[in-house]
């Protein structure tokens, strides 16, 4: 093709050679290296004058390293007089969004998490038991599912946290040198919060001379609006659904389940798609306690949704995940944009399991699989996995074996690239696949 | 207008230098908390409010991972703006990338430039730094930047532990002639140059000595020492050449790769940095090393420019 460069970061080159074999050009050459002071060095070997320009980084391995070094190619194509340089970012850094900062480190997944041999899959301090083995005195008009027998939303969550909302005085749960509350405030009434970094990245790859973003499966769609260029979001979803039609037995009797309340929307979508069912799960973290599960027991719990609370002493932070929808004897297929530390979906499909679940699939965009992941993942109740090489996949196959099938993006990238370069509409991307 | 009042933030890594200009203005660090997940993503809290407030960014940049540094700035720069802060001022003492600041060949990436557009995208309204390597760096900028001299520091330092009047002042290349000369001229001594040619970055070929250096005590006077070898082989020239004894000040120790050993090895008397750049684990491992603190004249350049007094004293004085 005329014109059209495209060259790789040193974060996933592997994904760059198969970008380029399909569009069935030469990869461009750069010299990227390290000055013995940990500063990054770029050389652009060709020419690059009125070219356009796509240079592809994902957002795994050292991210911060990574980042920098596309900024400094970015700029290194533009002071080279390069007409237009795209950047190409399959997994787009900081795209997630911290809420409040100190509470996931109290119940949600550790940033950095160690080897183990033994995982209870329990948020701490509790996953849901199976109905089961739950003896507490039962309503049996809170039993009954509703007209849909999908969605039972007999029990809210701030009723289950209405009887035991006590805020008792905080301890120093947060090295920081005023100590914080549940909801992130000090004693002064200052409320601690936490920076989004997102505008700032966008900002960045903007001032280093970015003219466009091609990216897939953003986490949140609204990050689009924070770039004054175009940003072109694939989706994963037309090959993923591809590979349920093809690889799934019965895949319309199947379960599509979201594993926290935000990928709801991921996951209808692709329900509906398919024409299969949907569940949720749904994590209501930051409750305060001072009293013991006795205080959920008389409540009663109806047959799709279930919350446990356990905990080891008065005024800690608890965990309530509730699944909401039918999953009994069914084939359940979890969807997440990205997988990390992977707690959010081992417990996930723990909760579905004991829900009665027969087989569960983990689909997952961005399998980033850091620290302990791997070996939580291979000793979980999850059957399948299957994610992407928008970020390497080689070391994660090499851990999870067959548990794990990896999809090709490249050529969705590839023909995004093309029909970009071409001045084509992507928006067949969108529903089609490639 | 309210009154607004300096607010200094640092970094949890490298907080040495923050420390001691907290205590020269006689200030608390304020609270903050940086987090980092697996893959190196950064997560920045600020413990108190800022809104409306004079900020004062302290960071440290050394030989290890630059990149994960100044992306941790830049949301911090990014948290303060968003926070409501007044103004955001950083004190970089060692700029990073401050080497690459020309298109030296084809295609090659003008990456302090590209710092400075990131420095002010993310919401950075001042920028106080100490010995640029090239100070045309300033007019890569939108916003103010002061660049202070190590230079008074230096030259008490060298009244004070060297025997001066023996002494002569030496610039390892032609580009710190002046710095050099500059030096020379305050103390009233003679000075040389050392020519080299330089094959690749951080690689030193053939030398040669300008100047008469016998039985002199050689004071290098340089504003950066990477892996020290252009250190290492400028003593042995001099030497050769009959100098006493040869002394490298540095403003900028990044003392990289083997620069320890380098050090150790060398015929070098003494080395001695700024600590702009955090070299304290270093200082243990090499006796030769010895720190100039600069502390005094950042802490004096944060409290004038918070009081709106000209910078500019600092330039030929510095403060005790």
């Amino acid at each position: 093709m005329r014109d059209l460069i495209v060259l790789g970061g040193s974060s996933h080159p592997a994904l760059t050679k198969m970008i380029c074999k399909n569009l069935t050009i030469e990869q461009g050459q750069v010299l990227s290296k390290k000055f013995s002071n940990g500063e990054t060095s770029i050389e652009v070997k060709g020419s690059v004058r009125e070219k356009d320009v796509f240079i592809i980084q994902s957002g795994c391995g050292n991210v911060n390293d990574n980042f920098i070094e596309l900024l400094i190619m970015i700029a290194a194509c533009k002071t080279a007089s390069a007409r237009r340089v795209t950047a190409v970012l399959p997994l787009f850094p900081y795209s997630r969004q911290p809420d409040i900062p100190h509470m996931a480190s109290v119940t949600g997944a550790p940033s950095i998490s160690t080897k183990k041999d033994q995982y209870t899959y329990e948020s701490r301090p509790g996953t849901p038991k199976p109905l089961s083995s739950f003896n507490g005195p039962r309503d049996p008009s809170l039993t009954r599912p509703d007209s849909s027998g999908l969605i039972t939303p007999l029990l809210r969550g701030r009723d289950l946290k209405d009887p035991f909302r006590e805020i008792t005085p905080r301890d120093s749960l947060v090295p920081v040198g005023t100590p914080v509350d549940a909801r992130g405030k000090t004693e002064s009434g200052y409320k601690q919060w936490i920076a989004q970094n997102g505008t700032l990245i966008a900002n960045l790859l903007t001032t280093a001379g970015a003219d466009r973003m091609i990216t897939m499966d953003l986490h949140d769609p609204q990050f689009q609006g924070f770039f004054n260029i175009p940003v072109d979001n694939l989706y994963l979803k037309p090959l993923l659904k591809h590979y349920l039609i093809d690889y799934v037995p019965n895949y319309q009797e199947c379960v599509i389940v979201s594993p926290d309340s935000g990928g709801a929307k991921r996951a209808t979508s692709l329900a509906d798609a398919l024409g299969c069912s949907f569940a949720l799960i749904h994590k209501e973290r930051r409750i305060k306690t001072t009293e013991g599960v006795k205080a959920i027991g008389p409540l009663g719990v109806t047959s799709g949704l279930s919350a446990v609370n356990h905990h080891p002493s008065p005024g800690t932070h608890t965990t309530v995940s509730m699944l909401v929808g039918d999953v009994k004897d069914r084939t359940c297929v979890l969807i997440d944009d990205l997988v990390d530390t992977s707690y959010t979906i081992t417990r996930a499909a723990k909760l579905l399991k004991d829900q009665g679940a027969k087989y569960v699939y983990a689909l997952v965009t961005h399998g980033v699989f850091s620290g302990d992941a791997i070996n939580r993942v291979s000793k979980s109740a999850i059957d399948k996995v299957i994610t992407t090489n928008s970020v390497p996949q080689n070391d994660n196959l090499a851990g999870l074996g067959d548990k794990l099938e990896v999809l090709d993006v490249s050529r969705v990238f590839a023909e995004s690239i093309r029909r970009i370069h071409n001045g084509e509409s992507v928006s067949m991307l969108f529903d089609h696949g490639w | 207008m309210s009154t607004n009042s300096i607010k200094l933030l640092a970094s949890d890594v490298h907080r040495g230098l923050a420390e001691l200009v907290a205590t020269r203005l006689g200030l608390k660090i304020t609270p903050s908390e940086i987090k980092r997940d697996s893959t190196g993503e950064v997560q920045f809290s600020i413990g108190e409010s800022v809104r409306d407030e004079d900020i004062f960014i302290i960071c440290q940049i050394g030989s290890e991972v630059v990149n994960d540094r100044v992306l941790e700035l830049l949301i911090m720069i990014n948290a303060c703006k968003t926070a409501s802060a007044r103004r955001i001022s950083v004190i970089l003492p060692n700029f990073p990338y401050a080497r690459q600041d020309r298109k030296d060949k084809s295609r090659a990436p003008i990456t302090a430039k590209l710092m400075a557009d990131m420095l002010t995208t993310a919401g950075c309204n001042h920028v106080i730094t100490m010995d640029l390597h090239a100070s045309q760096i300033q007019g890569f900028f939108d916003v103010p930047v002061d660049n202070l001299y190590a230079e008074p520091s230096v030259v008490r330092y060298i009244k004070e532990t060297i025997n001066y009047k023996d002494a002569i002042i030496i610039s390892p290349d032609a580009g710190g002639a002046k710095r050099a000369a500059g030096l020379a001229d305050r103390l009233d001594l003679n000075f040389a140059l050392i020519h080299k040619e330089r094959a690749r970055a951080n690689e030193v070929s053939k030398m040669v000595l300008v100047g008469d250096v016998s039985d002199k005590i050689c004071v290098i006077v340089d504003d950066m020492a990477d892996t020290c070898g252009t250190l290492a082989k400028a003593a042995e020239v001099l030497l050769d050449n009959g100098a006493k004894q040869v002394i490298a000040i540095v403003t900028h120790g990044i003392l990289s790769g083997n620069a320890i050993k380098n050090i150790n090895n060398s015929k070098l008397t003494r080395v001695v940095c700024t600590n702009t750049v955090p070299f304290e684990e270093k200082l243990k491992l090499c006796p030769k090393l010895d720190t100039i603190d600069v502390s005094a004249v950042l802490a004096e350049a944060v409290r004038r420019l918070h009081n709106g007094e000209s910078i500019s004293y600092l330039f030929k004085n510095a403060p005790l």
